[in-house]
């Protein structure tokens, strides 16, 4: 791409640099949900018609976008920008959990819900966080994982059917 | 170093990995045969790749790889099953499993003995069992199949078999000395250990409560000591938990 815009796109070279530029200056963190925003509170966060009460947890602003494109949700979030990981040397103060748990004790939420990934990093993060909340007296649920929608069992790869097998629920 | 291979079908586990280049990973691998082997795993991180759910820590794969060099070429992974994923603090002790194999095994060193202690302590920990009990047993597997021969059952000065009733000073590097004995000034930081604790440990039964945490002491103590002053993040992440 660098060649590219060099050698054909010089406009579009200017036009790109000059928007990392401002990326770079006026973006912050959001300081209730932490994701990037150019406010001080982003607008997700100050709208008043979102249910204050829940709070999504995920680990990336994009894990973000995909839960409010199924408009399913309209609660709040809070976005790690990480997630837990030993061997890379990533723990909770890497993490800056006190935050997270300030919001989550703020006396409005009633439920958080730990959307991290379903990777052992993204396990390993939720079960911390629900032991923290816990502790603090607050309900924790965890994203319930599976056989996809509009899935079929026969083309469904064995280590998701024996997960959904152990997680199985009572009808 | 090593020749051009092809290795198929090769009981593993991933014990770590990172993203590498657009869509490709770099996996560090811990195989029976071939000890710890680090591959690409190309195409990886893509959004349909069939690799993606199958390239998970802890969990037992069977695993075709090629190359020459010191990062081999992944050919292909299939996920053996039989085995809950880890959850909640076991996850952490997995982590930490994990974190010992990457610090102190050396690259393409098979150790068949401590592939199995490895699968069994992850069996161990699926399946809910006492972790302060198999982690110590793990640690001292692993000093031992590395090869860095922990004396137990013998006074490393007298040569006399370990008396259960007697207290001992353990020496790294050396072994347990009677107390008693003319040893001199003590150094603080050595260990002071029962010899009843000594033989537990030597004959792997480490379920008495004074053996558990005298056995943890002392296998931290040489943990450390072989670790030649790298420090382990996962107990580090670990005792940071504790404190919030």
């Amino acid at each position: 791409m660098a060649y590219y815009l060099l050698q054909r796109d010089q406009r579009g070279a200017h036009r790109l640099a000059e928007s990392l530029e401002r990326a770079l200056s006026s973006l912050q963190h959001c300081e209730r949900c932490n994701t990037f925003t150019e406010e001080r509170i982003c607008q997700r966060c100050a709208n008043p018609q979102r249910d204050a009460r829940l709070l999504c947890v995920v680990e990336m602003p994009a894990d973000l976008a995909m839960i409010e494109q199924t408009l399913a949700y309209k609660g709040l979030y809070y976005v790690l920008m990480g997630r837990l990981s030993p061997l890379d040397g990533i723990g909770p103060r890497e993490l800056g959990l006190e935050k997270l748990l300030a919001r989550a004790t703020d006396g409005v939420v009633e439920e958080v819900i730990l959307a991290t990934n379903f990777t052992n990093e993204g396990e390993a993060t939720a079960h911390m966080l629900s032991e923290l909340l816990a502790a603090r007296g607050v309900r924790a649920s965890r994203l319930s994982r599976g056989v996809p929608v509009g899935g079929e069992l026969e083309h469904t790869d064995s280590g998701t059917i024996a997960q959904a097998l152990v997680e199985r629920r009572t009808l | 170093m090593s020749h051009k291979q092809r290795v198929d079908q090769q009981p593993s586990f991933v014990l770590h990995s990172h993203p590498w280049r657009e869509t490709s990973l770099i996996v560090e691998v811990f195989s029976r045969d071939y000890g710890r082997v680090a591959m690409v795993a190309k195409g990886a991180r893509r959004p349909m790749s069939a690799l993606r759910g199958v390239l998970m820590a802890f969990q037992p794969l069977l695993v075709d790889w090629s190359g020459g060099g010191e990062v081999k070429t992944l050919v292909r992974a299939e996920w053996q099953g039989g085995q809950p994923l880890l959850t909640g603090r076991a996850l952490l002790c997995g982590y930490y499993l994990n974190e010992l194999l990457v610090k102190l095994s050396a690259r393409e060193d098979p150790h068949p003995g401590l592939f199995e202690a490895y699968s069994e302590a992850l069996c161990q920990l699926a399946g809910g069992q006492s972790q302060g009990v198999l982690l110590r047993r793990f640690e001292l597997a692993l000093l031992r199949e590395l090869g860095y021969g922990v004396l137990l059952d013998h006074d490393a000065r007298s040569g006399e078999p370990v008396d259960p009733a007697r207290r001992y000073l353990y020496i790294i590097e050396e072994g347990p000395i009677a107390l008693g004995a003319d040893i001199g000034s003590v150094d603080p930081d050595c260990q002071i250990i029962s010899g009843q604790t000594l033989l537990d440990m030597a004959a792997g039964v480490l379920e008495r409560p004074e053996t558990l945490a005298q056995s943890k002491s002392l296998l931290r103590a040489l943990i450390n000591h072989y670790l030649g002053g790298q420090s382990l993040q996962s107990r580090r992440v670990f005792t940071e938990l504790q404190l919030l």
